[in-house]
């Protein structure tokens, strides 16, 4: 019975598990956190669970990847890299393990070649176990990443994404797994990643069968979801067909559509003659007990939808995307719209654009396309930037059929067939100038940044200047526990709380009163910090002027006044680029603002040909529809 | 028999001036502008006036204020410093009405306050003096007169208003070119702030010392100096820190300069309390600069050294009694240093604080410590009158324990709402050229870098602030 431990390398970890009597689990916090959670479990709960999760035996541990890397400085204000390194520190011996959307890295849209590896080679440093995948499938879109991961010499586990429908046969993933390997080499771990938790226990088994059959010493590791409550038996199904490594996580936290718990796993395959190898059933079961107070505090992040979805064989969406994909529902007020939603609409979306797999960024691109079908009256009336994107194959080509044209037509109008001939296809993405970028972040941090906030930078340029400017204000915020970052309804008067900032120095903070300056602008919060009294500033909230006079456009108002040159944001939106500037002439058509909202990017253009007179929106504003973005006087 | 006394003033000084009443038995009478109805003066008084809706015209309005001492039955005023503290015009509308004002005669303030004639008594009594002008003449014959003046000394040179005073209407002039530009702006200067367009010229005396001595004369002509004070420590000719007594190495130029100022006091028929300002070059030659009629701002810094409570003094004198001490009785025991804890931002170029709320006052205390302050938890700053929060005056054996116990007080000092000088001041007491009370007025010119202190607070407060802010919003504004 061996354990895998940080350090070894792939040739000796495949030697080891080939040869193993029984499967390792590779525990999936991050894709718990993720699915069910929002994200939003925070460092100080995974510090508490480190010690007995070094213990428990895994694999690996999934702690970073997927959307975290964001949500971590977005959400959480913690720096991704910190993180790995302080969990390092107390779990020496258990392998790291990331989830990388390939291309498209950590977030939602293809990165130039340089900034893919120079991302991978920083992140490549704290860890170990590289879980790829595209999510077309399409290999090419995964081969910067699988390059340096290999030269770093950490282990390569590239994904088959797994689907359903009569084009997702055994044929076809056996076929998907030799193209991997013509460009990997034989030295990797296969996973299928099976995000939505879709097929029949039988279905997965079957498709594990068939990857062994063709590669009888191929290391398989199944990913699942328990989205419809019933990835414990594809998971018994993958293992007694051969897969080598199943995911799931501590019972403390499972929840609905995120990884199984692991204890379940385990106490079932041992009933079928599998042993789970290198596993201490007590340090899994001590892990859940150390984390079970901590789970009240996340209560606000869970699912707006509670139970199980076995409709997700339907709707296909990922357990990664369920609980956001609620939450933007509830927040927009439409969760009564879902059975229309997911049992309807989406489904035929996936159908109509091509059923490929339904995962980052592709599910986000089917959701916004149901919902905006469904909510914005005519179906593809407003097709966003990324459909179109999608539909002209920049993603990757489409695995089985391209969607009909009339879809084409809706996208891109009658011409759609010139413009697919001319812009159609993948294109390269332009490397950048890392020291411009080094330069531009300087600039605006006003000192030499490291090279890992230059990574962090080069994801995503605003929200990582945000966070450094956070840290420079709050401090490093991860030391402080949920119950404090996650309180609602404020404190207690007299209430005491103690911690540790990060350089181990005790604190303690007595909470005092809250008054109201004399002219309602400000408010004070007093407190004893450290036994010192303090006070802090805040700027009350003044009801905007400007609210009674945005009174709601209807659709045809904002398009309407678009016509005139008074451009609208459409919809509830970011601003995430002002494409132009004023006193720039357009013509009808050119692209003015890029919105974005639920990740998926929509360029608003001119409907007019004529000079930019002001830009009334700046990059980063949230917009609400009939929010006035830009203002173009029509040429004579 | 017990008096009663107004003062005109407001803010530390009035507090300072009703405390010396109280403790002579007599009954003090504040007055008030509108801004102030807050203020600790009125409460500490034993009467309190309120004289109009200011801000700051019914403070100055001379008939307002003789009308509500009149009104009141009041025996004396004390203008304290500053507002009508040097008018004469006032101190002569006390005389007509039969109230005694505390400071000296009207016709000393007037001569005094008027530069020019104050310069020629001083000329004719053999005082050392900075070269300069008399007034100069209206239109083109001034200006003849000043460039005549520059060529004959030399730039830099100080264009001066006749009238001016406590650091205002002064123009330092580096050539001919900025001479033709400023001259008529300075007029016009002189004019709107003190209703006098006169003007003169100085030679600059490039970095000095700024070294004052305390004078206190009766009306039978004794006249008696309270030693130095080193008042070099100054911002835009602004002080900031005063020190008692000078750090002169050379003590008997301190005795020359301080035997000076009584020569001076005398010259001018000097009574009651005043001070003598002088210039010291970088040859220890020293310059007459003029005299202020009034107390001054750092009277304290003396006081905590000769044990003279100077504004019971000035009352006293006031009030008919002669001087109780001779020139022999005064000793100088020990420093003193005055710090002026003003509600400005030193970082944002010392830009006023008021408007702002006092959340948090806790002042140190203990050996060697005397503040002279107004304000109180709660208490909200009238952005309509200066900056001063409290003096905070430290006295100590040595210079060197005076130093030490400087810095433990402003540690100890916690006022918070208003941005305040103490981190600038925390800065300045551990300079090492202040600490061997090396400076002169560039000092903090040329110590730039004592504004950079760390305003941004240790890591436990960063943490508490989003504590505060989740506190505030209910819920954590950056985590959903």
């Amino acid at each position: 019975m061996e354990r895998i431990v940080q350090g070894m390398g792939i040739s000796e970890v495949l030697k080891i598990m080939r040869s193993a009597d029984g499967y390792y689990i590779t525990n999936t916090a991050r894709d718990m956190s993720q699915s069910d959670y929002k994200n939003r479990i925070l460092l100080h709960t995974d510090l508490l669970a480190a010690p007995s999760r070094e213990e428990a035996g895994y694999f690996s541990l999934e702690i970073t990847g997927g959307a975290s890397v964001h949500v971590d400085i977005l959400r959480k204000q913690v720096d991704p890299f910190l993180k790995l390194e302080l969990l390092r520190e107390k779990m020496p011996k258990t392998m790291f393990q990331t989830l990388c959307r390939g291309i498209n890295l950590f977030g939602y849209r293809p990165y130039p070649q340089n900034v893919i590896r120079f991302v991978v080679k920083e992140f490549a440093k704290y860890v170990d176990v590289w879980r790829v995948f595209d999510f077309m499938n399409h290999v090419p879109n995964m081969r910067a990443v699988f390059e340096e991961v290999q030269a770093a010499g950490k282990i390569l586990e590239p994904c088959v994404c797994f689907s359903t429908g009569p084009e997702h046969t055994n044929d076809f993933y056996v076929k998907k797994v030799q193209s991997i390997l013509d460009v990997t080499g034989e030295e990797i771990v296969l996973c299928i990643k099976n995000h939505g938790g879709l097929g029949s226990p039988k279905r997965i088994g079957d498709l594990v069968d068939a990857i062994l059959q063709k590669y009888p010493d191929m290391v398989i590791h199944y990913h699942g979801h328990n989205t419809d409550g019933n990835d414990i038996g594809r998971i018994v199904a993958a293992a007694m067909a051969g897969a080598k490594i199943v995911d799931a996580s501590d019972h403390a936290f499972t929840g609905y559509y995120g990884p199984p718990p692991i204890l379940s796993v385990i106490h079932t395959l041992k009933e079928y003659g599998r042993n789970a190898v290198g596993i201490n059933e007590a340090a899994i079961m001590e892990t859940s007990d150390v984390l079970q107070p901590e789970r009240k505090y996340y209560e606000y992040f869970e699912s707006q939808i509670k139970g199980f979805d076995p409709t997700v064989q339907i709707h296909k969406l990922p357990g990664g995307a369920m609980g956001s994909s609620l939450e933007q529902a509830a927040k927009g007020g439409f969760l009564d719209k879902m059975p229309e939603i997911l049992h309807k609409e989406l489904p035929k979306v996936q159908i109509e654009l091509g059923n490929y797999w339904s995962v980052t960024p592709g599910s986000q691109i089917l959701w916004t396309t149901a919902v905006s079908n469904v909510q914005g009256g005519e179906r593809y009336g407003n097709c966003s930037g990324d459909l179109k994107n999608l539909l002209l194959g920049k993603y990757g080509p489409f695995p089985f059929y391209q969607p009909p044209d009339w879809i084409y037509e809706k996208a891109f109008g009658p011409d759609w067939k010139q413009i697919l001939e001319r812009d159609g296809g993948m294109e390269a993405i332009e490397d950048i100038d890392l020291a411009k970028e080094r330069k531009a972040l300087a600039d605006k941090l006003g000192y030499e940044p490291t090279e890992q906030q230059l990574v962090t930078y080069l994801q995503h340029p605003n929200d990582a200047v945000n966070f450094f400017r956070f840290e420079e204000k709050f401090g490093k915020v991860y030391v402080l526990p949920p119950s404090i970052l996650f309180r609602r309804g404020g404190f207690k008067l007299g209430e005491t709380i103690t911690y540790k900032d990060h350089t181990g120095k005790e604190h303690i903070v007595e909470m005092g009163p809250m008054q109201e300056s004399e002219d309602g602008s400000e408010t004070n919060v007093y407190l004893n910090i450290d036994h010192h009294q303090r006070h802090f500033v805040f700027e009350n909230a003044v009801a905007q002027a400007g609210e009674a006079k945005a009174a709601k456009l209807s659709k045809k108002e904002i398009e309407d006044l678009a016509k005139a040159g008074d451009v609208r944001a459409p919809f509830t939106a970011n601003i995430c680029e002002i494409s132009v500037k004023e006193g720039q002439e357009v013509k009808a058509g050119e692209k003015l603002v890029v919105l974005e909202a639920m990740k998926m990017q929509t360029p608003v253009n001119s409907e007019v040909d004529g000079v930019v007179v002001k830009i009334v929106a700046k990059v980063g504003d949230a917009m609400q529809p009939g929010d006035e973005l830009v203002k173009v006087t029509p040429a004579a | 028999m017990k008096k009663k006394i107004l003062i005109a003033n407001r803010g530390e000084i009035a507090l300072r001036i009703i405390r010396a009443v109280q403790e002579l038995g007599h009954i003090a009478v504040a007055i008030y502008e509108t801004p102030d109805k807050d203020a600790l003066h009125i409460r500490t008084a034993d009467e309190a006036i309120w004289i109009g809706d200011g801000p700051r015209c019914d403070y100055l309005n001379i008939d307002k204020v003789i009308a509500v001492a009149k009104k009141s039955g009041v025996d004396a005023i004390h203008p304290g410093y500053g507002f009508l503290a040097e008018n004469p015009d006032f101190a002569k509308a006390c005389e007509n009405s039969g109230i005694i004002f505390v400071g000296p005669p009207s016709e000393v303030i007037q001569s005094l306050g008027d530069k020019v004639t104050a310069r020629r008594i001083m000329k004719e009594a053999g005082i050392p003096m900075v070269p300069g002008t008399d007034n100069l003449s209206a239109g083109d014959a001034g200006l003849r007169e000043a460039i005549d003046f520059a060529d004959k000394y030399g730039y830099p040179i100080m264009l001066k208003a006749t009238a001016g005073g406590g650091g205002r209407g002064i123009r330092r002039v580096e050539n001919e070119k900025q001479l033709r530009a400023e001259l008529p702006m300075a007029r016009a200067e002189a004019k709107s702030a003190f209703n006098n367009d006169s003007v003169y010229l100085e030679k600059v005396v490039i970095n000095p010392k700024h070294v004052e001595v305390q004078i206190i004369a009766d009306k039978e002509g004794n006249t008696v100096h309270l030693g130095s004070r080193d008042c070099s420590i100054q911002r835009r000719n602004q002080k900031l820190v005063e020190i008692a007594p000078s750090l002169i190495p050379d003590k008997a130029l301190v005795d020359l300069i301080c035997a000076t100022a009584v020569t001076a006091a005398k010259a001018s028929n000097y009574v009651n309390a005043g001070t003598v300002e002088f210039l010291v070059d970088r040859d220890w030659k020293f310059y007459f600069m003029e005299i202020n009629t009034r107390v001054q701002v750092e009277h304290t810094v003396t006081e905590m050294v000769t044990g003279i409570d100077i504004v019971r003094t000035q009352i006293k004198l006031a009030l008919g009694k002669n001087l109780s001490f001779t020139q022999d009785d005064v000793k100088i025991r020990g420093y003193a240093v005055e710090m002026r804890i003003n509600a400005e931002d030193p970082q944002n170029n010392f830009m006023p604080e008021g408007g702002k709320t006092v959340s948090v006052y806790r002042s140190p205390g203990g050996y060697g410590v005397r503040l002279d302050g107004f304000v109180y938890q709660g208490f909200t700053i009238p952005k309509v009158y200066d900056s001063l929060l409290v003096k905070m005056t430290v006295f100590g054996f040595s210079w060197n324990e005076t130093v030490d116990r400087l810095l433990r007080c402003l540690n100890n000092f916690v006022i918070t709402g208003p941005k305040t000088t103490i981190p600038y001041y925390v800065n300045l007491v551990q300079d090492p050229d202040f600490k061997k009370g090396d400076f002169d007025t560039s000092f903090i010119e040329t110590h730039s870098h004592l504004i950079n202190y760390d305003d941004q607070v240790s890591e436990g407060n960063k943490l508490a602030h989003l504590i505060a802010e989740i506190h505030y919003k209910g819920e954590n504004p950056y985590a959903i």
